[in-house]
């Protein structure tokens, strides 16, 4: 039942042309080198199935948790995550079994020198190829293997690509997922991860201090320089993110030194194959602290709160934790008092939790809320292949 | 400065370690943070690991480019030169910070030891 397309579009583009490929039957590739003006990209495409690739966006600033969040990404479906086996030592792709998760840094269109030059940071668009990121991306989507730039964030320079093969789940992580309206459109979940001034703050000086050169004034000089840009270009991003996860200081103690954090979960209404976490009762406004009779928490204790917001004119549900775990049991009881979190049996998202104890954001809502979203993709990916696998057995009964 | 705060995070990092070892957590202490639950499963074999350097040429350009940073915005501090300096910095230290957790993966004994669980070397013991 094979059925193969050949067709060739012509593409502008600043400094990415396709090589027609030799044709590989049953391998779907789409070759892109760079060098010239314009590219001719021959698309071979024999697919077998209807397989689609699930197409899931993570937007976050540098240093802001989002290879933790794809550890635990990638762990929710199983099987580590690992980069390419040997390709180029500094890609930044990570694939596993079921998932493949790039690294939107390598459609830098301005590598380090060229940004010095110019005197743009990575965070500008104009630093960016996002025609490529796009066409790139919907061959992904569809069925098509690609071959990606890569960015040597060691050296500063786009190095020779390498081929990315469609994956069950194709995930893109970095600055921009979401600033490109058409590449937005293509992307089934997002997520962004919005930290707080205060939070970044603690985070950067927990990486960077023990670094060479570096020092209170450095890291602070480093987030402001780049404030402008980030406030420009990233976080406007967070309105189209199907879930956002915010990170904030404690309001249960004062505390400088972002060690407890205020995790907030906020999940759009109505977005398909996607239903928001609740606490109790979906819908109903609910402040809970667990630690009580039942339950016994460590100073300064643990507080949730749940229910329906706006966020940017968006009606969204908000899932709130305060506080750290500091006891497995803490964990379990919460767990057994979310409904809607995806999972398959009973305390999958403790057994997650405890698996990746070791990662940071495991006692606190960051891991909490990142392992929940992982269980979420999970659960959407699972409905888009069933109606997949529903929609042409209709047409047939039809 | 620099170098007090640098000894205290390694610091905490063998206390978290070492609360391990230690039945009673006292409770909101930073050494939890890393390893709250760690107390359930004590092994036997030492696990303090020094926090590993990131490699010596990426330390080297992360210094680099501060001092560089530093320079380009001494002359005007709210160009794209200065924004771009301080830009190459963060893109520096996040990829030592990657390269220092790679590094951390990469124990030698942790990967022999993935393979051969079974060897004495190897074996844990629980309480």
């Amino acid at each position: 039942m094979a059925v193969s397309t050949v067709y060739t579009v012509q593409i502008q583009s600043l400094n990415s042309i396709s090589t027609p490929s030799k044709s590989h039957l049953g391998l779907n590739q789409l070759f892109y080198s760079s060098g010239k003006k314009t590219r001719r990209a021959t698309h071979i495409s024999c697919s077998a199935d209807n397989d689609k690739t699930v197409v899931i966006g993570l937007a976050a600033d540098s240093g802001c948790g989002k290879s933790t969040f794809m550890r635990r990404l990638t762990s929710v479906f199983g099987g580590a995550a690992e980069p390419p086996k040997g390709g180029n030592p500094d890609s930044n792709t990570l694939i596993s079994d079921m998932t493949t998760v790039i690294c939107l840094d390598d459609y830098h269109s301005l590598d380090r020198n060229g940004r010095k030059e110019k005197g743009v940071t990575a965070l500008d668009p104009k630093a960016n190829d996002f025609d490529l990121m796009y066409e790139q991306v919907k061959a992904v989507k569809e069925g098509i293997a690609v071959e990606k730039p890569i960015y040597n964030h060691v050296t500063g320079l786009l190095d020779p690509p390498e081929l990315i093969k469609p994956p069950k789940i194709f995930v893109i992580e970095g600055l921009h997922p979401m600033y490109d309206a058409r590449v937005r459109e293509l992307l089934d979940f997002s997520i962004y991860l919005d930290i707080s001034p205060e939070v970044k703050f603690a985070w950067k000086i927990q990486r960077d201090m023990a670094e060479r050169g570096h020092s209170l004034e450095s890291i602070k000089a480093s987030i402001e320089a780049r404030k402008p840009d980030f406030d420009a270009y990233i976080d406007p991003q967070k309105q189209y993110a199907d879930a956002v996860i915010e990170v904030l200081p404690t309001q249960l103690i004062p505390d400088d030194e972002g060690k407890v954090l205020r995790v907030r979960l906020i999940m759009k209404e109505g977005v398909k194959y996607f239903n928001p976490v609740y606490l109790f009762d979906e819908g109903s406004t609910i402040s809970w602290v667990p630690c009580g009779r039942k339950l016994t928490c460590s100073y300064p204790g643990i507080k949730f709160a749940y229910g329906p917001e706006t966020y940017f004119g968006h009606e969204v549900s908000v899932l709130e934790m305060d506080g750290q775990f500091d006891r497995l049991d803490e964990l379990i009881y919460v767990e057994s008092h979310l409904s809607n979190i995806s999972t398959k049996f009973y305390g999958e998202v403790t057994q997650q939790m405890l698996k990746h104890a070791d990662f940071p954001g495991s006692n606190n809502g960051t891991g909490l809320f990142q392992t929940i979203i992982g269980l979420k993709i999970r659960d959407l990916y699972e409905q888009i292949v069933t109606s997949k696998v529903a929609a042409p057995l209709e047409a047939t009964k039809a | 400065m620099a170098a007090i705060a640098g000894v205290s995070i390694t610091t905490s990092k063998v206390f978290a370690r070492a609360s391990v070892r230690s039945s009673k957590p006292s409770p909101i202490k930073l050494s939890l943070l890393n390893s709250p639950w760690k107390s359930c499963t004590t092994h036997l074999r030492m696990y303090v690991r020094p926090l590993a350097a990131a490699p010596d040429k990426l330390s080297d350009k992360v210094e680099e480019s501060i001092k560089n940073a530093q320079e380009a915005c001494s002359e005007d501090p709210v160009s794209g030169e200065c924004a771009a300096a301080w830009d190459e910095v963060e893109e520096l230290s996040a990829a030592a910070s990657h390269a220092r957790d790679k590094s951390k993966d990469s124990d030698p004994l942790e990967n022999y030891c993935k393979d051969n669980p079974e060897t004495d070397e190897c074996r844990t013991y629980d309480n």
